[in-house]
Order: structure tokens, then C-alpha cells, then sequence
């Protein structure tokens, strides 16, 4: 392994790292100021529920594609969501393992895997993409960083693939790109809409402990029709 | 270089919005990642699928995009790269104005779609409240808010107004259950319920109030309705005015403890039953020292506790219900109505989806007092009406007034020739009076005569309509002039109640047009009108003056009379020709 692959390997991953983690905490900093709304009401809906089970379920929503009418109706979508989702995740995990723990990807059926879900990952972005600009109520929503991030991804996802082998005695160039998108990726993440990531767990914290402790979440559907009443 | 001058309404929005956001409101406006997930949730949307700008996300990003400009990072110093924009004129807050009022009744569906957590609702109506607080709303809203600050009820109805209300109705009581203990009982101290309700309630459905007062009594409830501070419906949650809120909840608290109530029972109101139980000890900044429920629990509990009995063959048409927004999907309250439904209707059939995904009624958000908006309210109602018509269903229960008063209206356009009444109604048709009560012989003076309600308020309609029911007239409703040009001439109504103002063929323009017709010419009319100076319009026309005229609002006592009147005079003339 060559020094300039080193460095961008550990040192460079290390100093955007530190870089996302201080705009992290500046951010979380900076939501904290403002004061959480408070709710006086007494409870009400189902005695059953309460603010805490409101919060897990809202936390827990993500990985239930049966809670939402807009995830159930669309379960396609949803998988897609979730492949992406766990492509993204695969890329970030294997470039802590490249530098760190390389024998973890030895195996070649792993990599392989890998490789599977990068590509898929790829794949379900341009989806997204072309989504994006074709459908007129996404496209109507759309930023400039909400593409930009997208093709920041797909790009990222498309060099993971040739650099899940981690065999830079066959040229260390996958490598290279890999390792410097990351570390772009790590320090244009904050300012983007990725970050989403970071606001969830609030979001879905105060929603669902507002529906909760209002006995509306869990969410209780009714039966469904009578095919003859449909 | 010259920055570009800012209106003072728009440096007061900014300002204010800094002040009005919590970490919940931030969250939500950081959060959305536009995957466009909540779109078909909105029922906007659904009637309106080539326009883009009806998404939940789209209207979101109006209010967004000002946050981002002033208070986010990234849009402060790359504006365009996430769309932040900044505000200059009051035409840019005219067309906020038009999307948070217009294009939104803040029902809160695509809140529980969004995979992010992002609850648009609220920032909807953080906006409405910037916008209200520069004089920037519907001319509607403004009306009826003007109405609850001033008068202390958001109809404007006043005190001798309502308390001669409730005297005629103890009256009917009284005499309807034979007992001289059967009244309203007013300002009464010490009582275990103090009864709220809606203004709606005295001005156009007098009926909800006597149902109620006969279950109070037939439980044996220590119940009481406060002279004042009676008006448990709260336009603060629909204009986004917290101020006006925490005032009027203040001003209902203030008066249960006055009146030493041991609890608030709120009358079947939707958004009445969220601000007064959820929302309004949060914007008065103080608890309720009492227990507050809503008359559903109230029912429910006298017939589990035998205190009513109830026969459900009573009410053996097919129903269906209707989840309003504010109970289901903000309060969670859509079991207890479902269970009392179950013990007074022989026939109910559950609507799909339902409860906290039921879809609005349309009229949600203060919608049905914006009238410049009721083309795009009624449009965006077909997705209800697919609801309530798959059903099958003859009459629709809700309980909100809300509602009502929405679904009435979308079912008069969309023909669905459907019922709306409220769970008290059915309750105290299904209640079993003992028999020692003996109620005397009913006289019903408008039997075997049929009427012709025409009038655009689909408040008026309700009300004319439910009291020449009540004296067992067949009525016909027509909500404009055209309708009602085609209804007298298919159904040939012994009367014509006619409104002057409404848009297309006026009522004034019908008038003439039916005294010129040979066939409709000998119809009786009564003008019934808001607006006295459209008087000239009618007597000025060479053509039979009508039989009578009234002037709005309209006593329900003097209707009767004047209509009886008309109708006992054409009969005699008959007689003698």
C-alpha cells in the first residue's frame, strides 16, 4: 500500500471524521437551544398507550412498512428504500474495515455480497434520480443539493463497487477514489440533506411522544371494506 | 450595492417566526428529505393530480424556505442551493396567505405518512398565525375571529340571544317530558357537569342542545350550562392565533371553576374538543383544575351505568361514521364513539380508511368559513364523498360541528342524498322515557306541506331545514338559483324560502323569474335575507310582491309564525276559490 493511499485511508478519513463530528455537534447545539413545546393536556385515547410507547413506535416506524398508509401502499418503494438504505450503510462500515480490519472482507463471497448491494444500490439511485427529475411533484420540491446529494451517492455506491476487493497490488486507484469521495462525502454531509440521519431520532421522538401520550399512536386501523362496498 | 426594501408586514412575519419556533417546529422544518412520500395522503392532492403545488411537501416548503433564509445555515449563506428564499412584499404573504388557508385544513393526515417524523401541520399553522398577526387571513377568518374576541363566541351571538335560546328550549322540554323539572338549568352552582357547547349549536341547530338537556335529565345529572363563557369551540387553533386561543380557553376555565363545576363536558365538537382538552392548556400556560371529557364518554357512560336505557331499533337506517381530524388524529378519540354508535343504530357500517386515517371532511381547518375558497374545498371533497357513497350507507355520524356543516355541503354537490346528524341526536331518539312521562299529543303545523329551503350557507340550509322538519314538513333544498328554478318546478313546494345574495342567478332574479312562469307564478315565497338593503331589489320588480320577509338572523319562533302564516293564508284562499 502506497503512502498517498494510506493517508487517504486513515488520516484523511480522520480529519473529515473530526471535521462531520464538530458540525455535528454544532447542529445538535444549535436544535437544543431551541426549547422543546410542552405539553399540559391530560392524556387522552387509549389508556393502552402512553408517551414512551408512542416514541418507540415512532422510532421503530421506519421498519415497519405496515404502520403508514404511504409505506404499506407502496412496498416496492419501501424495499427500495431499504436496499439503498443498507447499501449506504455497507459503504460507510467498509471504509472503517478497509484500513482497520481488511481480513473481515477477505472472503470472496462476501465482497462479492457486497458488490450485489452496491450495485443495487446504484441502480435504485438512478431510479431515484430519474424519479426526481421526471416526477412533476418530486421535481417541483427538488434543491439543488437534493440532486446533488443524490449523484454524490450513486457516484460513492458505483466507486464501493470497485473497491469492496481491496486489492490495491492490483492497482490502487479504485482505492483512491473510493477513500477521497469518502472523505468529501464525510465533510459535505453535514451541510446536505443526508444528514437526515441526524434528525430523525428527534423528530420522531417528539412526534411520537406527542401521539402517544394522545393515544393515537400505535396507529389502529379499522377493518378493511367488504369487497362489494369498495 | 442597496438592500432591497422590506415591507414592515414582511419584517414582522420574520421577526415573529423567530419567536414562535420550538425544537418541535425546527425539527420538522430540517427534517423533510422531499422523498414525496406524503403526497397522495393529502386530500388535495388526490382531487387536484396535475397540480404539483397542492403537496403537502411543496406547501411545506413555503413556510421552509423562509426559515432556511433567516435562521438555517446552509440557506443563509447558499440560498439557492436548498431553496431558501427570502420575502419582500405583502403580495409574496398574500400567496403564503392562499396556500396555508386555501390549500390546507391542517387535518394532519400527510403528518402521520411522513417516514421523517415532519408534522406539517403545526408548521401550517405556525404560518397562519405570522399571517394573522399582520392582518393577512381570509376575510372570513378575520370575521369570526373578530366575533370570539369581542362577543366571547366565535358566531357572535348574543347573550339575551342565546339565554332566550335556551328559555324556548326548556320550554319544549318541559313540555315535552311532562315535568316542570325539566330545563335547562343555567349558571347553577356546584353542579358535577358543566355543559359547553358550540355557537353553531344555538344560532343553527338549536336541536343538539335539547337532545342533550333531555339526556342530562333523564340520567338525573346535576348538570349546568354557564350564562356566559359558554363556548367551548376555539378559532385560535384554526387561525393559528395562540393568543386567541389561551383567551378563550382561559375565559371556559375561568367559568367552571366560577361556577365551582366539577367537570367540563365538551359538546360534539371536533376542533372545540382539541382546543378546549388538548391544546388550550398550552397556549393559556394553565392546567385544567377539572376533569374535561366530551359528551360522547358523557352518553356513553350514562347507558353503561344504566342511567339511560336505549332502544337501538329506533334508529334502524344504515349509518356509517365519520372520524373528525382533531379527535382521531390529534386526540386519539375514535373508539368511544364507535361503541355508543354500537348501542343506538341497528346498522352501522365502518367507512375505509377510518379513524386516524380517516380523510378530512374538507371543511377542516376553519375551510368552511373562507369562502373564497369553497370551489377548491368542494373539489377537493370528492374523496370523502367516494368514502361516505361506498358505504352505502343513508345517514353519516360525526361528532363535530365542523364536519357537519362539510359533509352536508358535499353531499348536496355531489347528489349523495345522505343524512349528517350527531351521535346526541341518535342518542335521544334511541332513549326510552319511562312511562310515568307522559308527553302530550305533538302538533305538528307544517304537516302535509312541502318547502323549498334556497339558500348558499350550508349553516341556514341545516337550520331552516330541521325546523320545518321538526313541524313535519317535507323540505327540498336547493343551494343556488338555478337549482332552485329547477326544484320548483319538479317538486312544485308549497313555499319557496328564498336567500337574495348568492352567487350566479340571484335570489332576486329567481324571484321574478318564478312569478313570471305560469306554472310556478302562485308558489308562495318568503324572502329570507341578511341584507336588508336588498329590499328595493324584490318590491321594485313589476311583478306580486312575496308573502313574506325576513330578515336574517332568523328567530326561529318567528319563522314559524311567519311561514304558518303564509301557508294558513294560501290554504284559505284556496278554499275559496
Amino acid at each position: 500500500m502506497s503512502g498517498t493511499l494510506r493517508f487517504v485511508a486513515d488520516d484523511l478519513q480522520i480529519m473529515a471524521l473530526t471535521f462531520m463530528g464538530i458540525v455535528y455537534i454544532l447542529r445538535i447545539r444549535w436544535l437544543l437551544r431551541f426549547k422543546p413545546g410542552r405539553e399540559r393536556q391530560a392524556p387522552t385515547g387509549s389508556p393502552d398507550t402512553s408517551s414512551f410507547k408512542g416514541i418507540i413506535y415512532s422510532w421503530g416506524n421506519i421498519a415497519m412498512p405496515w404502520a403508514m398508509e404511504s409505506t404499506r401502499q407502496k412496498l416496492f418503494f419501501y424495499a427500495q428504500f431499504v436496499l439503498f438504505h443498507l447499501a449506504v450503510a455497507a459503504s460507510i462500515t467498509m471504509s472503517f474495515i478497509i484500513p482497520y480490519a481488511p481480513g473481515l472482507i477477505k472472503p470472496m463471497v462476501l465482497v462479492r455480497g457486497l458488490q450485489g448491494l452496491f450495485a443495487a444500490g446504484c441502480l435504485i439511485g438512478c431510479y431515484r434520480l430519474y424519479r426526481r427529475l421526471t416526477n412533476p411533484y418530486i421535481r417541483q420540491i427538488s434543491t439543488p443539493d437534493d440532486i446533488f446529494s443524490l449523484l454524490l451517492l450513486i457516484a460513492w455506491l458505483f466507486v464501493s463497487l470497485g473497491a469492496a476487493p481491496n486489492r490495491p497490488d492490483q492497482g490502487e486507484g479504485p482505492l483512491l477514489i473510493y477513500f477521497i469521495m469518502t472523505a468529501f462525502f464525510l465533510v459535505y454531509v453535514p451541510f446536505s440533506k443526508i444528514s437526515h440521519y441526524l434528525y430523525y431520532p428527534f423528530t420522531r421522538y417528539y412526534f411520537g411522544k406527542s401521539m402517544g401520550y394522545r393515544g393515537v399512536y400505535p396507529i389502529k386501523r379499522g377493518p378493511q371494506p367488504t369487497p362489494h362496498k369498495v | 450595492m442597496l438592500e432591497k426594501a422590506r415591507s414592515h408586514k414582511v419584517k414582522k412575519v420574520i421577526e415573529r417566526m423567530g419567536k414562535k419556533l420550538n425544537r418541535q417546529v425546527v425539527g420538522s422544518l430540517v427534517a423533510c428529505v422531499h422523498c414525496g412520500m406524503c403526497t397522495e395522503s393529502c386530500h388535495y392532492v388526490l382531487a387536484n393530480p396535475d397540480d404539483p403545488t397542492f403537496a403537502p411537501a411543496y406547501k411545506a416548503d413555503q413556510i421552509r424556505k423562509i426559515f432556511k433564509r433567516h435562521f438555517d445555515w446552509t440557506g443563509r449563506i447558499f440560498p439557492w442551493w436548498v431553496k431558501a428564499q427570502d420575502l419582500y412584499v405583502d403580495e409574496e404573504l398574500e400567496k403564503l396567505k392562499d396556500i396555508v388557508f386555501g390549500k390546507c385544513t391542517n387535518c394532519r393526515r400527510c403528518s402521520i405518512n411522513c417516514p421523517m417524523g415532519v408534522d406539517f401541520a403545526t408548521l401550517n399553522r405556525m404560518a397562519r398565525g405570522l399571517l394573522v398577526s399582520v392582518g393577512v387571513m381570509p376575510e372570513g377568518v378575520a370575521v369570526v375571529s373578530k366575533d370570539q374576541w369581542e362577543i366571547g363566541n366565535q358566531m357572535g351571538v348574543l347573550k339575551e340571544d342565546y339565554l332566550e335560546t335556551l328559555e324556548w328550549l326548556s320550554d319544549e322540554l318541559e313540555n315535552e317530558m311532562g315535568d316542570s323539572a325539566a330545563r335547562i338549568p343555567i349558571d347553577k352552582m356546584d353542579a358535577n357537569v358543566v355543559y359547553a357547547i358550540n355557537p353553531r349549536e344555538v344560532k343553527y341547530d338549536p336541536r343538539t342542545i335539547s337532545d342533550a338537556a333531555k339526556v342530562f335529565y333523564l340520567a338525573g345529572e346535576n348538570w349546568t350550562i354557564a350564562s356566559e363563557g359558554w363556548d367551548m369551540t376555539n378559532f385560535g387553533l384554526f387561525s393559528g392565533d395562540d393568543e386567541l386561543g389561551g383567551t378563550v380557553v382561559r375565559r371556559l376555565f375561568e367559568k367552571v371553576v366560577e361556577l365551582r363545576g366539577r367537570k367540563l363536558v365538551l359538546s360534539e365538537c371536533g376542533h372545540g374538543y382539541r382546543a378546549t382538552r388538548c391544546e388550550g392548556p398550552n397556549w393559556a400556560g394553565m392546567d385544567a383544575p377539572f376533569e374535561i371529557e366530551s359528551s360522547v364518554l358523557t352518553m356513553l357512560r350514562y347507558i353503561k351505568e344504566g342511567r339511560i336505557k336505549v332502544d337501538r331499533n329506533k334508529n334502524d337506517l344504515p349509518v356509517t361514521f365519520h372520524d373528525s381530524c382533531n379527535n382521531a388524529r390529534s386526540c386519539g378519540f375514535f373508539e368511544e364513539p364507535r361503541e355508543l354508535l354500537n348501542l343506538v343504530v341497528t346498522d352501522f357500517r365502518e367507512m375505509y380508511p377510518n379513524r386516524a386515517e380517516n380523510y378530512c371532511c374538507s371543511g377542516g381547518g376553519g375551510a368552511m368559513s373562507m369562502s373564497e375558497y369553497t370551489p377548491l374545498r368542494l373539489k377537493a371533497a370528492k374523496v370523502k364523498a367516494d368514502q361516505l357513497q361506498a358505504t352505502e350507507a343513508k345517514t353519516v355520524v360525526t361528532t363535530c360541528h365542523n364536519c357537519v356543516d362539510a359533509l352536508t355541503d358535499l353531499i348536496r354537490h355531489y347528489k349523495l342524498g345522505m343524512k349528517v346528524t350527531q351521535l346526541v341526536n341518535l342518542v335521544s331518539n334511541a332513549v326510552v322515557v319511562e312511562e310515568k312521562v307522559v308527553a302530550p299529543v305533538e302538533v305538528l303545523i307544517l304537516r302535509g306541506y312541502k318547502i323549498l329551503v334556497v339558500d348558499d350557507e350550508p349553516d341556514i340550509l341545516t337550520f331552516l331545514s330541521a325546523v320545518f322538519e321538526d313541524q313535519g314538513a317535507t323540505v327540498v333544498q336547493a343551494s343556488d338559483g338555478e337549482q332552485a328554478l329547477d326544484l320548483a318546478r319538479q317538486e312544485k313546494p308549497d313555499l319557496i324560502t328564498l336567500d337574495l345574495s348568492m352567487p350566479g342567478k340571484n335570489g332576486a332574479y329567481v324571484f321574478e323569474e318564478l312569478r313570471k312562469k305560469p306554472e310556478l307564478a302562485a308558489t308562495r315565497v318568503c324572502i329570507i335575507t341578511g341584507k336588508p338593503e336588498l329590499r328595493r331589489l324584490i318590491y321594485d320588480r313589476p311583478v306580486r310582491p312575496p308573502e313574506g320577509y325576513l330578515d336574517k338572523p332568523i328567530n326561529e319562533e318567528s319563522l314559524l309564525v311567519n311561514v304558518r302564516k303564509v301557508l294558513e293564508v294560501a290554504h284559505e284562499e284556496r278554499k275559496l276559490n
